[in-house]
């Protein structure tokens, strides 16, 4: 105890010492104080970023921001013309057959595809990404003070178009979707399911709105960026699709109105053809052309992915010259086996010039459009004009259809042939018609009436089971 | 605002420089002051001087031995060959210390020369003193969980980086080496994971200067060769390391507040000492070779498989059918008896690794100087020219002013690194490759295509990855004692760190049938890379000592500043492959990244520790930190500790005990931090990303915003207990400590339908780390001639999820499980194969009839290890020395079913699944044969992969270390100190596991070689 009191007496004698040393050593501490603590650890933004408020006082911001969407979409979304809709639907439909051993294309193909399948996760997140992007801009243009009316006409239009778009490709995919809106992650963090029809509701408001704030019908600008016509041309197919047969038959009408068909088939594909609404710019770089391309053309065998079925080869009449301008043949090595595949796009990456562009609407969907809604509502004069049109274009004789039913018939057929290979039209066909079952029991020995639907990706039903339960089969 | 800093910038530095210079006007001055002041100018009349010799009891001479006057500041060291001279009056004592020595106390009398043998101290205890980061403290006295690795063994080891050089030394640090390929990186967890977003990186600091670990290695560029992961660490020539410390507990970690949760590394670099300027040269030569092949398909039963595949999946009658040869050209084209090892072939070479190294050492009293430089070359074990070459700079100033109050210490480190490997590991390729695929170059000596059917894997060895790291680190230490006792210390440190690399693809690299050319696909892709930081720490520490208690008193402040750089740029199509690394000769540019980022870091610091006659002592750090990680409002937080220790074995009651020579019992709690989050997460921001689509930049959403989120806490608790037996020949550490970590900062993963994948946040989890470690160092023989020393220590880790909120329902409730470790992964639980259909079957947990991923993962497998440790023994016999050095680790890990559990696919697998079903009846492990062309058994399959059935034990006893080294006896006094010395790493492992390695459980990558190293040191 005597050496604790003795000790705190030196120690106060001690600190008395060191405060008299402290003006000509405090200085020192005095100094590195004197900056402020919550300066020293604030910091600007990098270089590399904008902060979202600044995104929409400028016009040129916004546009990057759209471009944005734009390329996701052309690169790694379900409409991408690699290991997107075109291939995947069409390994899963009747039209192609597959040759390599990608798990994922193989369940597909096989009609075995389980919920943990990757391309479709893909499909899934890659869409949602899009849509958070689309609404981003939407709030960011409503709240902005700096652009003009016009402008956020123009760019309003342009997202609300893309959020449904993106939304009519998920709904007939995988069903009951949720219906994103707004990019409160909290409230699309835990986001349940709509119906089917409420969907297509939703869609068709957003598209509606759309094309009444978008005000270009003509083709401008190579058509890489979606205009009026292009949502009509959307929203036509809305009507089709939720059987609003004279709303469909209106709005085609608007659309074809506004364009004229590419007479030449083997003009079509080509980036500057009459046909096209709305197409991608490739990148310029690495692709100067499509990956559709690159994907369908068999250049050697062995080494093919794709091949067209013979239902696809067998479907077209004689004498179909698009039989002859869109498919081409490689014949293996040794000769013995010859192989089709789709040759719309032809102009592959390395090609020094860019002659194609990956298309995603083009007007002759709305002839057929139209000569299905007019077939339903009894005009089969009209509906065989519609689809002569197309006929015609191909050196076919007019249809010898002219009932309701074998109208229907031709019709199916008739986009078979002609929109083969493009963005999964055939499989969504097969379905909105109902005949899948039909076209595919004999072909798919796994068929089960359920692979209508494709599965929630399992990681999502994890991560919001919200989305439970999963379609019916999986 | 970048102005205000710029400002800030030159104001610090130029109060730094102020500070520097002022500090040294002071030196100079009182340095003049001393000189007038100093005794034996003025009274030399009664001075003699005092010459003599030290020896140790074989008669050697020691060098390096203080003497010192009693009482006075006068003091010598021993020359090279033990002799000294001091100046002495007859009443004076004269003190001969020396680390591991028994102080001794001579009268000098009237002798004008004194011979003295010193006594080895064989209290190991003594002397020893550790590197606490701000401060040093005595190993006895300690009240923090410090473990010490020393540059003896380090020494021994032929390895490239510091880490690999403490694997399996230290308790409760846990090392994995991440690849074979050299450059490559490490995991390093220090007492276990922390956080649920994993990151387990603790603080490194080199020489006073925090040293960023974080690879600024691009994606885009490395991710095949080595997963972008490149340790910055391998900048540090292990040769030059005099110390690591370990910080493990709250005591030892609270010091370093925000950055210290997963604890904190720190290595010094050697020091010259004292004496005649000596020259070291060090060489070797390294050989390093895979150390374990698997046992793959021969040809026949690859493709007896691969046909009972194909037929088993109801293709058989295509086999005969040659329009579909192409399909599957390794059972129809390719030679049917041709075959390879593919692993001697890829991954079968050796790899040479030649090392030198030269230092020179020396100095006076007052400056001592070190200069060491190394180069070092190595080879991979794949085939073609790829190397890693390594030159290192080491330089050291000490000097201090001759009244010993004014210190300063310049360290710099330099190294250059260059890597040239292929641009992927060729592990993989050597494991799976069909075995009769054919032969890689054609007659005519170029790459085999065989028609378009063969992948040739060397075809990546044209893709060629290169890296140039340049890293210097850079401190200054300036110490000037104000008064007795009262010091004042600063350190300036510098470090950069930049990183320039580039892949390239030409176009010969591919298959010709593809129709590359130098025009249309190569390209090249270059990453560089720059990081700097500087670092300012003012302190003031004060020691005074009253009768019995002593006090130590640190207040100081840092500032740090650490921006970055990256530049990631791609060029496509070249005139030619000659001009591939050419940017300019590109015909497109891409620039993929162009980012900067900055960190700044502000805190203020502290430690009081109490020590009451060197038995009880109180000790309490602490910290008030800011981020510039976090939003404002969010960037402080105050962080502290309290150690306790009693040395019980200093009480009366055992003082003369003849069996307990030490004792104490110690115990910390305090808490520690991380911002271990990146910067910038709390900006709502859009990126460039640098494409743009039809002429207009694109710019993205960065991610999902939230500006509240602030520090993680880590609270840490350790109870310990030393013990010394024998007079300290037997030394035993026992620790057991709690870490709770909560305010958990993780990317929350998101569902897709946020459009984001994660948010930024902390999330209201506890993780708990406990665990028990010893450490055992004993003398088991101390002979003349012989020597024998052993250390033991050993782990038992435990990590548990204590508290989850809303676990259930969150998106990680397939992730993890309240009261499991972090480490568990959810499995199916199989059942084996069924013996009438040939698949496996699992159990069905929810008993709904279907197996789910979501409802019947529910086996539960633990992939932290249960305990691991090490084993060392140092046996000397005169001049020759045995170092032997075993790591060990019980562990479960994947085993081969993880990549592949049916036989039949295109491509090679283990030996083992030939075991397989071939026909009702059969009771076996594999499923039948399958060329995955059937979908029936698609989903049995992927799940047995992520089954328990995947899962086996992987633990090990490894010999990690062999050192061999004989002293060739001088033959005079002034010839060449020579050693000759043999060393092996990963020589031997025992362990059932079946991959490639127990310890890097991927058959992706190389894993870690085997390397035996010869070489001989000379001093003069």
């Amino acid at each position: 105890m005597k050496h604790l009191i003795y000790s705190i007496i030196h120690l106060q004698y001690a600190l008395r010492k060191v405060f008299n040393q402290w003006q000509y050593v405090g200085f020192a501490l005095l100094l590195s104080g004197a900056f402020s603590c919550s300066d020293f650890v604030e910091v600007d933004a990098p270089k590399n970023t904008l902060t979202s408020e600044t995104v929409f006082e400028d016009a040129a911001t916004v546009k990057s921001a759209l471009a944005n969407i734009y390329l996701r979409m052309r690169d790694q979304s379900m409409v991408s013309g690699r290991n997107g809709l075109s291939t995947a639907m069409g390994i899963y439909s009747d039209e192609l057959d597959y040759y390599l051993f990608d798990v994922n294309n193989t369940q597909l193909y096989q009609h075995s595809v389980l919920a943990s399948n990757g391309l479709l996760t893909n499909w899934w997140r890659s869409s949602y990404t899009i849509i958070y992007a689309s609404n981003d801009i939407i709030k960011g243009v409503e709240n902005s003070n700096a652009l003009s009316p016009d402008e956020k006409a123009e760019f309003k239009g342009q997202a609300l178009f893309i959020r449904g778009y993106i939304h009519s490709l998920l709904v007939a995919l995988y069903g009951d979707i949720p219906y994103i809106t707004t990019t409160n992650y909290i409230a699309n963090n835990q986001v349940s399911r709509i119906p089917i029809d409420k969907v297509y509701e939703n869609i068709i408001t957003d598209v509606k709105e759309a094309v009444s704030l978008l005000k270009n019908d003509a083709a401008s600008d190579e058509s890489v960026i979606p205009n009026r016509a292009t949502a009509n041309a959307l929203l036509a197919r809305m009507y089709v699709q939720t059987e609003n047969w004279e709303l469909a038959e209106t709005t085609a009408s608007k659309v074809i109105s506004n364009y004229s068909l590419e007479t030449d088939i083997n003009k079509v594909f080509l980036k500057n053809s009459a046909s096209t609404l709305w197409q991608f710019k490739p990148n310029g770089i690495s692709d100067r052309n499509t990956y559709e391309a690159n994907q369908f053309v068999i250049r050697f065998i062995p080494g093919q992915a794709f091949s067209l079925s013979e239902k696809l080869l067998n479907s077209f009449e004689v004498g179909d010259n698009r039989r002859i301008a869109w498919i081409g043949s490689q014949t293996s090595s040794d000769g013995l086996n010859t192989l089709f595949f789709a040759n719309k796009y032809k102009a592959i990456f390395n090609v020094t010039a860019s002659l194609e562009y990956s298309i995603l609407f083009r007007v002759e969907e709305q002839y057929l459009i139209r000569a299905e809604a007019r077939a339903q509502l009894g005009n089969s004069i009209g509906s065989q004009t519609d689809l002569n049109v197309i006929r015609n274009r191909a050196g076919l004789a007019n249809t010898s259809a002219s009932t309701k039913e074998t109208l229907m018939t031709a019709i199916l057929n008739e986009r078979f042939v002609e929109f083969f290979t493009e963005h999964g039209h055939r499989w969504f066909d097969l379905k909105r018609m109902e005949v899948a079952r039909n076209e595919l029991a004999s072909i798919k020995t796994n068929w089960k009436d359920t692979d209508v639907l494709l599965p929630i990706p399992e990681t999502e039903l994890e991560l919001n089971p919200n989305l439970k339960p999963q379609n019916a089969g999986y | 605002m970048k102005n205000i800093i710029l400002l800030k910038i030159s104001r610090i530095l130029s109060t730094a420089c102020f500070l520097c210079m002022f500090l040294g006007w002071q030196a100079v001055f009182s340095l003049t002051g001393s000189l007038h002041n100093n005794p034996w100018v003025n009274q030399s009349w009664q001075q003699a001087m005092v010459t003599g010799a030290i020896t140790d009891i074989n008669g050697i001479p020691l060098a390096g031995v203080a003497v010192q006057v009693k009482g006075k500041q006068i003091g010598v060291v021993s020359d090279p060959d033990g002799n000294f001279s001091i100046v002495a009056k007859p009443n004076d004592v004269l003190v001969f210390s020396a680390l591991g020595f028994i102080t001794q106390n001579v009268s000098v009398n009237q002798q004008n020369t004194i011979r003295i043998q010193l006594l080895e101290d064989v209290t190991q205890l003594e002397g020893i003193t550790l590197n606490a980061g701000y401060y040093t403290v005595k190993e006895k006295e300690r009240t923090g969980n410090i473990a010490k690795l020393s540059s003896k063994i380090i020494e021994k080891q032929p390895v490239n980086n510091p880490l690999a050089a403490m694997q399996g030394h230290l308790s409760g640090v846990n090392i994995v080496q991440n690849t074979g390929v050299p450059g490559g990186g490490f995991t390093i967890e220090i007492r276990g994971r922390n956080f649920l977003n994993g990151a387990t990186e603790p603080l490194y600091i080199v020489d006073g200067v925090p040293y960023g670990s974080e690879s600024l290695a691009s994606v885009s560029v490395s991710q095949g060769i080595n997963g972008a992961n490149i340790s910055p660490l391998n900048a540090i020539n292990p040769n030059d390391i005099e110390s690591i410390e370990v910080l493990k507990d709250a005591d030892a970690t609270a010091i370093y507040g925000s950055r210290a949760a997963n604890g904190v590394v720190l290595i010094t670099t050697k020091k010259g000492k004292a004496g005649k300027t000596k020259f070291n040269v060090n060489m070797s030569s390294t050989l390093g070779t895979v150390s374990n092949f698997l046992d793959l398909m021969n040809t026949q039963q690859y493709l007896e498989v691969r046909r009972e595949g194909i037929i088993n999946d109801g293709f058989g009658s295509f086999l005969e059918n040659p329009a579909f040869d192409f399909v599957w050209p390794d059972v129809k084209s390719w030679d049917q008896n041709r075959q390879t090892d593919w692993q001697k072939e890829l991954i079968g070479g050796t790899s040479y690794r030649n090392q030198l190294q030269l230092s020179v050492s020396g100095g006076s009293d007052q400056t001592q100087f070190l200069i060491s430089s190394a180069y070092q070359n190595e080879t991979t074990v794949f085939p073609g020219d790829s190397k890693y070459g390594k030159v290192t700079v080491n330089s050291n100033i000490n000097h201090q002013s001759k009244d010993n109050r004014f210190k300063i210490n310049l360290s710099t480190l330099y190294s250059r690194e260059t890597n040239n490997l292929p641009r992927t590991d060729l592990a993989n390729s050597a494991y799976t490759l069909e075995p009769n695929a054919p032969a890689l170059y054609d007659e005519n000596g170029n790459l085999n295509w065989e028609n378009n059917t063969f992948d040739n894997p060397l075809g990546l060895l044209q893709e060629d990855y290169n890296v140039n790291i340049n890293t210097l680190i850079a401190n200054t230490g300036i110490t000037y004692e104000l008064t007795t006792n009262l010091e004042f210390k600063t350190s300036l440190g510098f470090t950069t760190y930049d990183l320039d690399s580039y892949r390239i693809l030409p176009s010969t690299a591919r298959n010709p049938s593809f129709g590359f050319t130098p025009e249309n696909y190569s390209t090249l892709t270059t990453n560089s890379g720059s990081r700097q930081s500087w670092i300012v720490e003012p302190q003031l520490q004060w020691k005074p000592k009253w009768n019995k208690l002593g006090l130590n008193v640190l207040v100081g402040s840092t500032f740090q500043k650490q921006p970055s750089t990256q530049l990631v740029q791609s060029g496509r199509g070249f005139p030619n492959n000659e001009l591939i690394r050419n940017l300019s000769a590109a015909k497109t540019l891409q620039v993929l990244e162009d980012s900067d980022s900055e960190y700044n870091y502000q805190a203020f610091f502290g430690r009081i520790n109490f020590n009451w006659d060197g038995k009880y002592i109180v000790n309490f750090t602490g910290r008030r930190d800011g981020s510039s990680r976090f939003g404002p409002g969010k960037q402080f937080g105050n962080f502290g500790a309290v150690g306790l220790a009693w040395l019980f074995s200093e009480e009366l009651l055992l003082k003369e005990s003849s069996l307990l020579s030490f004792g104490k019992l110690r115990g910390s709690f305090g808490s520690t931090g991380s911002d271990n989050i990146g910067d910038y997460q709390f900006l709502d921001t859009y990126r460039v990303t640098g494409l743009n689509y039809n002429g207009v930049g694109i710019i993205e959403p960065s991610g999902i915003f939230n500006p509240f989120f602030g520090w993680e806490v880590n609270k840490k608790l350790e109870a310990a207990l030393e013990l010394g037996f024998f007079k300290d020949r037997l030394l035993l550490n026992s620790s057991w400590y709690q870490n709770r970590s909560s305010n958990q900062l993780i990317g929350i993963p998101l569902a897709a339908t946020t459009g984001f994948s994660s948010l930024t946040g902390n999330f209201d989890a506890t993780v708990e780390n406990t665990g028990f470690e010893f450490d055992l160092r004993s003398t088991n023989i101390k002979g003349t001639n012989f020597q024998w020393s052993s250390t033991f220590n050993i782990t038992f880790p435990e990590n548990r999820l204590v508290q989850f909120p809303g676990l259930e329902t969150s998106v990680f409730a397939n992730r993890f499980v309240i009261g499991e470790s972090l480490s568990i992964i959810k499995l199916f639980e199989s059942q084996g194969v069924n013996s009438e259909t040939g698949i496996y079957e699992f159990k069905d947990f929810n008993g709904d009839g279907l197996i789910t991923g979501l409802e019947d993962r529910k086996f539960i497998e633990d992939f932290s290890p249960d305990f691991f440790g090490g084993l060392g023994n140092v046996f000397r016999y005169k001049n020759i020395s045995l170092d032997l050095f075993f790591q060990f680790k019980k562990q479960r890990g994947f085993n081969s079913f993880v990549t592949q559990t049916a036989p039949g696919f295109r491509r090679n697998g283990s030996v083992d699944l030939l075991d397989r079903w071939q026909e009702v009846g059969d009771e076996v492990s594999v499923t039948k044969a399958s060329a995955s062309l059937n979908p029936a058994s698609f989903a049995s399959r992927d799940n047995q992969r992520f089954s328990n059935a995947a899962v086996s034990d992987a633990s090990f006893i490894r010999l990690r270390n062999i050192s061999f080294s004989y002293h060739i006896p001088k033959t005079n006094k002034n010839g060449l100190d020579m050693n000759v010395y043999l060393q092996g790493q990963n020589l031997w492992t025992i362990t059932n596991y079946d991959g490639p390695d127990p310890e890097q459980t991927s058959t992706l990558i190389l894993p870690p070689l085997r390397q035996i190293t010869l070489g001989l040191q000379l001093g003069f």
